[in-house]
């Protein structure tokens, strides 16, 4: 029997059992040596040849992401080890650390019981170490903390061990700050804190393929004193502590002490990511990880391969997937029939019979499912959406170069935002040019040469333009809006909605679908009043619906259409047709037609909408446009140019600070001014600097580009170049 | 002057001979057709038989932009034709009331309409109809298949034993008529599938249809071409019960006259 298929056998085996199961995301900052790791855990647990891990970057298989260097699509992997004699099965996730590709972590997350949070000991906590402890926390997935690249510590700055471990003493408390400040219960009472006494922190290099932690420490008797000597004393050295304090060895004993097995984390997740009834066999089958339960299967990740087609991975919460099964996809009709199942095997894609509730798999079949998708034997309320943090800032056109590819096009267009949801596509199939909405510059640029090199599909793509949104900053009178018979009336207000609302909407935490009065809490709890969260009608975007009428006859089929003519003027507001956000919006009155006939859509949805409109106006609506938090890290004698080059762009520095031998500026910017960014800090600053930016929402644009502003989109879109005379504010 | 034609039921001789002096006498002649539409004759044929040309509306002419129509009619002589009645179920009052508070002289020459042929062709008396309702196509509305008000409005007549008019649906820019086996079919699933109704088929042509029976038997009839409208009688007097049988061939054990 070859080595490998033992191996399939054996994770095979430990499919079935549960408690020897780990289910975890490495998460960090780009570049701080999450795909490393993963390659030389998987080469430490014999999984891939150790020539492979490491430098070569074995998990990034794409040939876009060898040639970035960078992570872009998550990556699914299984290991065996064996921990208190007993082996483990650890499914783990790489994900990208490139914030356009956030996304994919946000995902992860669902699957996933444990977040290992990697931190690069001389970079310490950045931006995005906070974003994915962030969405690790959202998802209730448990963190624990490996601290990389602390050779660098040693051999670039040359610390001692005093220096050493305070410098790791600084980052544990960072990364606790952040877990304190967004999970405060689990940090204090549920030992979410991550600590070197508990066993939840490591150290150590990716690169050079060794770790400690205090067991291990406690253990080997390896000390900070001999990491350094060890470190100092050439390839020998490192060899020796390699083989004394193997990083595997260290980091995955680490994962199965401290992470909760899926009968642990199951009964605490499924509250957090489930609205389902409590008390139904469905909700005890996924606390259970009832393998002979009904099947319930969480899409996380679609991906393609090149001869199996489609690829659905994810999580399986309840039942066991088998091939032949006919599964419900939440959001279409009918059923799907599962093709074959299987597990990551090492990066590797390996058939199995069947793979049990607790596990994470892949399955061919589900042609109909996308990221996100519920699956399950039985018809049941599907999973939460998995919102991610950032909506898509930038927008790009791309059009088939060659006639016959349209139908191509659009089927490869459809497809990507199957696999990525946080990409939004309009497909315009008259004109044939479609516009692509995503996180950034890089995730489009991505995206449109993948769909020339993969599917051959050569194309031309228009300037990345950033997205807008329309927003009430005031609020306005009560505004009446006439049907063309003029039989029907409608009495409608607008006011801003509060940060907090809108963040609430935003997330979903407060959504159509939501049992009535758990939506009504999730409202006042985020500062609704109760007289408004009772009457809300309807949730349309970051805007909601709010029927203060009462006892009119007829409103009640005519709701319908009066959401419908809403949701035309907040799709396209009234300044430059762009989505609106934001808005609360008063039903005051309503005057109908006794007839049905003379009160239906031709009537009541233009009614609407243009009492919308103008009420909005009222209420001084204005563009809002995507800024950015952005991070730059830089050499002393260029940090003039730096900021200045952050100011240069309507933007605003926020902080400065030194770190180490590197200045800090941090501020935000208008993601319209970053475009280009790249290019332009490297030669203000002969190519000293580092940057990260980080999509920070929507701000309101100053006044004075209003008009212009709204003036380009609209000949853009092909609209009339002139402002409805109401809008005389700007 | 504005004068409001009705041009009757069916085809271009439905008009009263008011009427077509009316539009003879008229400088300028429009029309819409998108309320309702007569099924028995086609513009081009309304044309040569009044001699004239008439310009046809459509909503947006009508409802939105009614300048044109105003104007002219402040200087000059202006006819507005519709099917039926132009103030019946096609409620063109608010272009009157705009005429008037222009000072605009209006007039009425009536058309015979729905209402009235619901009453006279199967015998049940005007005097005891309720409200009437219109039963939209289900796509056209935003409700469930049965809009609830039009249920609402035949209990409410039933329970007073008042007999309810159900205009069908008209779609007339998409050739789409509602037929009274469709609205039977439709009704029966909110009443009472016992319900006795009368299906009243191409009224004011040489061979209008009227039939009474149970929805369940009426849907799965078949009425011929349009139009077509449903009645939902309440209690019956003994010469409607009559004439229910005698006119509509309503079965006997359906009609049990109540007083
Ligand atoms: N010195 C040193 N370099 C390391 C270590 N771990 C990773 N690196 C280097 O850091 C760079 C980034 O490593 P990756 O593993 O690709 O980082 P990543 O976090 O997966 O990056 P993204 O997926 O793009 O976010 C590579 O050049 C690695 O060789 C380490 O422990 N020590
Ligand atoms: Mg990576």
């Amino acid at each position: 029997m070859g080595r490998r298929k033992k191996i399939v056998q054996e994770c095979e085996r430990l499919m079935d059992e549960p408690e020897h199961i780990r289910n975890i995301a490495i998460a960090a900052h780009i570049d701080h040596g999450k795909t490393t790791l993963t390659d030389n855990l998987l080469a430490g647990a014999g999984m891939i040849s150790e020539d492979l891990a490491g430098e070569q970057l074995a998990m990034d298989t794409e040939e876009d992401e060898q040639e970035r260097g960078i992570t872009i699509d998550a990556a699914n992997v299984s290991m065996t080890h064996e921990w208190e004699d007993t082996n483990h099965l650890i499914n783990l996730i790489d994900t990208p650390g490139h914030v356009d590709f956030g996304g994919d972590v946000t995902r992860a997350m669902r699957a996933v019981d444990g977040a290992l949070v990697v931190v690069d000991a001389v970079e310490g906590t950045m931006p995005q170490t906070e974003t994915v402890v962030r969405q690790a926390l959202r998802e209730g997935v448990k963190p624990a903390l490996f601290i990389n690249k602390v050779d660098r510590l040693i051999n670039e700055l040359q610390e001692g061990p005093q220096e050493m471990q305070q410098r790791l003493q600084g980052v544990i408390q960072d990364v606790n700050e952040l877990i304190r400040g967004m999970a405060e219960e689990k940090y204090e009472e549920e030992g979410w804190r991550v600590s070197v006494e508990d066993g939840t922190v490591a150290f150590g290099s990716a690169l050079y393929n060794w770790a400690v932690s205090l067991p291990s420490m406690q253990a080997t008797g390896i000390d900070f004193g001999d990491i350094i000597e060890y470190n100092r004393s050439g390839e020998d050295g490192i060899r020796e502590l390699k083989e004394q304090s193997p990083l595997s060895d260290v980091v995955l004993d680490m994962v199965a002490e401290h992470f909760p097995n899926p009968l642990d984390a199951q009964p605490e997740r499924i509250p957090t990511v489930w609205r389902g009834d409590a008390d139904s066999d469905i909700a005890n089958q996924m606390q259970a990880v009832d393998e002979d339960g009904e099947v319930v299967f969480m899409v996380t990740d679609i991906g393609m391969d090149p001869h199996a087609g489609e690829i659905a991975s994810g999580r399986v919460f309840s039942g066991t997937l088998e091939r032949g099964q006919d599964l419900y996809v939440s959001g279409t009709a009918g059923t799907n029939r599962i093709q074959s199942v299987g597990i990551f095997m090492g990066g590797e894609r390996e058939e199995v019979e069947r793979v049990p509730a607790g596990n994470i798999a892949c399955v061919t079949g589900l042609r109909d499912s996308i990221a996100g998708s519920t699956v399950t034997s039985v018809e049941m309320t599907p999973f939460e959406s998995i919102e991610h943090i950032s909506e898509p800032v930038i927008t790009k056109s791309v059009e088939a170069q060659h006639m016959d590819d349209l139908p191509k096009l659009i089927e490869t267009l459809r497809q990507v935002s199957k696999e990525d949801p946080t990409i939004k596509i309009e497909i315009n199939e008259d004109t044939g040019e479609h516009l692509i909405s995503g996180q950034g510059e890089l995730h489009l640029e991505v995206i449109t040469q993948r769909i020339e090199r993969n599917q051959g599909i050569p194309v031309t793509t228009g300037e990345p333009i950033v997205v807008f949104r329309e927003f009430p900053r005031d609020a306005s009178d009560v505004v009446e809006g006439i049907s063309p018979n003029r039989h029907n009336r409608f009495y409608i207000s607008v006011q801003p909605l509060s940060e907090e609302l809108i963040e609430l909407l935003k997330m979903g935490d407060a959504s159509n679908d939501m049992p009535e009065l758990e939506r009504r809490e999730a409202l006042m709890e985020a500062g609704m009043d109760k007289d408004t969260a009772l009457n809300v009608e309807h949730i349309h975007g970051a805007n909601i619906l709010i029927d203060d009428t009462k006892g009119i006859q007829h409103l009640n089929e005519t709701m319908e259409l009066v959401i419908e003519g809403l949701g035309e003027a907040l799709d396209d507001g009234p300044l430059a047709a762009e989505p609106v956000e934001g808005a609360l919006i008063r039903l005051h009155d309503a005057k109908l037609h006794e007839d049905a006939i003379h009160r239906g859509p031709a009537q009541v949805i233009p009614a609407v909408r243009e009492a919308a409109h103008n009420a909005l106006i009222d209420g001084r609506i204005a563009l809002l446009e995507p800024i950015q938090n952005v991070r730059i890290d830089v050499p002393n004698e260029h940090m003039g140019a730096a900021s200045g080059e952050l100011q240069g762009r309507r933007g605003r520095v926020d902080d400065m600070y030194q770190e180490g031998d590197l200045m800090v500026v941090e501020g935000i910017a208008p993601v319209d001014e970053m475009i280009g960014f790249a290019s332009d800090i490297r030669s203000a600053t002969e190519g000293r600097a580092s940057w990260n930016t980080e999509n920070a929402g929507f701000q309101v644009m100053a006044d004075n580009l209003q008009t212009e502003t709204i003036m380009e989109i609209r000949e853009r879109k092909g609209m009339k170049t002139e402002l409805p005379v109401t809008v005389d504010y700007f | 002057m504005l004068t409001f034609v009705g041009l009757g039921l069916y085809d271009e001789r439905s008009v009263t001979i008011a009427g077509r002096e009316a539009i003879a006498a008229a400088d300028r002649v429009v029309a819409e057709f998108y309320t309702s539409k007569l099924v028995g004759t086609t513009i081009e044929t309304l044309e040569s038989y009044h001699d004239t040309e008439i310009e046809r509306l459509d909503r947006q002419a009508v409802e939105r932009g009614p300048e044109s129509i105003l104007q002219a009619a402040a200087t000059s002589d202006v006819a507005f034709l519709t099917a039926g009645d132009t103030m019946i179920s096609t409620t063109h009052v608010d272009l009157r009331l705009r005429a008037t508070a222009r000072s605009i002289q209006t007039r009425v020459i009536h058309g015979t309409t729905a209402q009235a042929a619901a009453s006279s062709l199967t015998g049940l008396q005007n005097y005891r109809f309720g409200k009437a309702t219109t039963l939209p196509f289900p796509y056209a509305h935003g409700g469930d298949d049965v809009p609830q008000s039009v249920t609402e409005t035949i209990t409410a007549n039933q329970d007073r034993g008042l007999h309810t008019l159900v205009f069908l649906d008209i779609k007339a820019d998409r050739e789409e008529y509602m037929r009274a086996s469709t609205a039977s079919e439709l009704l029966a699933t909110v009443l009472d599938d016992e319900t006795v109704a009368v299906a009243v088929c191409r009224a004011g042509s040489p061979e209008p249809t009227v039939a009474a029976d149970r929805l369940g038997a009426l849907a799965d009839r078949s009425f011929g071409e349009p139009l077509h409208l449903l009645v939902v009688p309440g209690s019956l007097h003994h010469m409607e019960a009559d004439a229910l049988t005698t006119l509509a061939a309503c079965p006997a054990e359906l009609v049990e006259p109540s007083h």
